[in-house]
């Protein structure tokens, strides 16, 4: 072990550019799965919040909100007619959303999105009020003037002081806050959740859009999560029916289950995982060919060397121990340098993608595994050479 | 019983398609704690005998004993076991391994065998100074002169306690001053009882040792 370390330095310049091609290899193999595991992560966070049991369904056609239209297609009206065709669904909560909204308190100005919705919003978003109280089903009977703001909200409008009881004006409509809802981050699209405000959809859709039947979306919590696939295609059929869509006609409203959040995610993961991958193979193969080569010729200047530990003693595997050891040595350093890189790149693409990343043990072991395969990969040959050689022609004079 | 004999050894090489017979059927043997000088003009087969001797090679026929042991049939793997245990090799350009230091070249037939690291370290230390070379065990081959390089070489060749020393050309690349250094350090070793054979074609360097042994055209003379 000593010796092969040794050699290792002694042939410095040939073991670095050995080192670094591993380590390029390693490092990218290492971001990648620190990516995937980062993707599934970040998907079953996400999935965990949204409600593993839920469906929301947003109106209009995908190919209209491609467009960038918001077609009004779902009615209040489907929400009661949803909880009463569907026996296993526990929770129907409508939302109007208005985007761009000025909010003020006092001198204090800024601009968000305000949703109007049920009592059993944040019961359906599993999002808590932790300052304050939720608003009741007396506050939407009433279509009454109270909300529920984002911790951002909170931030810019009031600081350190207790917003509850504080009167805002939301669109110049005087709005009591009510309830302070948790930190909750953002979306798996980008989106930030903290600067939410959240009304009576009765107040919303009277006095900030002016309607009487439609909403932006609703969401359904169902106690028989395992069937929520089955339930999604029911949902979409009894909405085309209760729409009247004709038979030719695509969906006018879309259906965003926790399975299709899944999907997304990976899918967002696989167009890097896959250009990276590839380039990370591409840098162990090379290494691995690079290495080869090397220690050939370094097996062919270093005959004498063999010859000699041959005629004091060294058997033919210890000759083939040494020389793998010193590949693999030279690949392991590779590996941890190259898992270094990719702590220090994954901290940029975090910082220019927003994209989630995981190092765990496994993004480590999948990395020396590597390294260890390049290195005895490479090295086996070089090695058996290397036994080959018969001491008394190596040292022939 | 001697330490090493042979009987009616030969050795043939394949060259391509032609054989060459470089041994022709060699009788003799070397006694525990001998100093033996195998002579002899270049071709004479004297490099082949003492591959033999040392266990590098197998004869083509005939039998060779080392310790009461026949050494015709043995593996590749036995061997290099017997090499590790039983022989120590000096030879003319040294081969020592250039990235070790002179400390680490001296320990290294240690590492092919179980050893107690603390033991061989210690008694690489004391064959430094029988050699005269204890200031020098951190110096790498390359620093040193021809003269210290086989000192080295020969720490390097006893450290396992062999019974059998094989030294061929051992003053080859050396002025004479070293050279008689060198005779005597191996006179030396002799003196506390290892047998010495040594392959020289200087007939000074032979005075050195109790019997001579001349060899011509493969056989002995």
């Amino acid at each position: 072990m000593k010796q092969a370390i040794q050699a290792v330095m002694a042939y410095r310049v040939r073991s670095f550019f050995c080192l670094i091609s591993v380590a390029l290899g390693i490092s990218s193999i290492a971001v990648i799965v620190a990516a995937t595991e980062g993707a599934y992560k970040r998907a079953f966070e996400i999935v965990g919040r949204f409600g593993p049991d839920s469906l929301l369904v947003i109106g209009g056609s995908e190919e209209s909100r491609a467009l960038g239209r918001w077609p009004k297609t779902i009615k209040l009206a489907y929400v009661e007619a949803v909880r009463q065709a569907f026996p296993t669904v526990y929770m129907v909560v409508p939302m109007t959303f208005v985007g761009d909204i000025p909010v003020s308190f006092r001198d204090k100005k800024y601009q968000t999105r305000v949703i109007g919705s049920t009592a059993d919003y944040t019961r359906a978003w599993t999002w808590p009020v932790i300052q304050g109280s939720d608003f009741t089903e007396e506050d939407i009977k009433g279509i009454r003037n109270v909300g529920l703001i984002g911790q951002e909200v909170s931030r810019e409008l009031f600081g350190e002081t207790d917003p509850v009881g504080k009167y805002i004006l939301v669109r110049r409509i005087p709005v009591q806050v009510v309830g302070v809802l948790a930190e909750r981050g953002i979306t798996g699209g980008g989106h930030k959740l903290d600067n939410r405000i959240v009304l009576p959809i009765t107040t919303v859709m009277k006095k900030f859009v002016n309607e009487t039947q439609y909403i932006t979306a609703f969401r359904a919590r169902f106690v028989d999560q395992h069937n929520l696939k089955a339930r999604e295609e029911e949902l979409r059929l009894f909405l085309r029916q209760e729409m009247r869509t004709a038979d030719d006609q695509p969906d006018p409203f879309r259906i965003v289950s926790p399975t299709a959040i899944i999907k997304f995610l990976v899918a967002l993961t696989g167009s890097l995982v896959a250009f990276i991958g590839i380039a990370g193979i591409i840098c162990l193969i090379v290494a691995g060919f690079v290495l080869a080569n090397l220690f050939l010729l370094s097996v062919k200047e270093r005959t004498k060397e063999i010859g000699i530990r041959r005629a004091i003693g060294a058997r033919r595997r210890d000759i083939v121990t040494q020389f793998l050891g010193e590949s693999v040595i030279i690949t392991s350093i590779g590996g941890i340098v190259g898992f270094i890189l990719a702590l220090l790149g994954s901290r940029l693409l975090t910082y220019i993608a927003e994209f989630p990343m995981y190092f765990s043990w496994k993004a480590f072991a999948v990395g020396m595994g590597l390294s260890w395969i390049v290195g005895i990969a490479s090295g086996l040959q070089p090695a058996s050479r290397a036994a080959q050689i018969e001491p008394i022609e190596a040292i022939r004079e | 019983m001697p330490l090493c004999s042979m009987e009616n050894v030969t050795k043939t090489y394949r060259l391509g398609s032609q054989t060459v017979e470089v041994l022709r059927g060699v009788s003799f043997g070397i006694e525990q704690g001998e100093f033996v000088a195998i002579i002899g003009p270049s071709g004479a087969g004297k490099t082949t005998l003492m591959n033999l001797l040392g266990c590098l090679d197998v004869p083509t026929s005939g039998r060779y004993m080392l310790s009461g042991r026949d050494m015709s049939n043995l593996t590749d793997d036995e061997l290099s076991l017997i090499r590790n245990e039983h022989i120590g090799f000096v030879f003319q350009n040294f081969y020592l391994i250039p990235y070790a230091t002179v400390f680490e070249n001296v320990l290294l037939p240690t590492l092919y065998r179980d050893h107690n690291t603390n033991e061989a370290a210690k008694l690489a230390s004391r064959l430094l100074e029988m050699v005269g070379l204890q200031e020098r065990d951190k110096f790498r081959p390359g620093q040193l002169s021809g003269g210290e390089q086989q000192r080295v070489a020969i720490a390097r060749a006893i450290i396992n306690n062999p019974e059998l020393v094989l030294a061929d050309e051992p003053t080859g690349q050396l002025d004479s001053k070293t050279a008689t250094e060198i005779m005597k350090i191996l006179a030396r070793m002799n003196q506390d009882g290892k047998a010495v054979a040594i392959i020289t074609h200087d007939v000074n360097i032979a005075s050195y040792a109790q019997r001579t042994i001349r060899m011509e055209d493969g056989l002995i003379v």
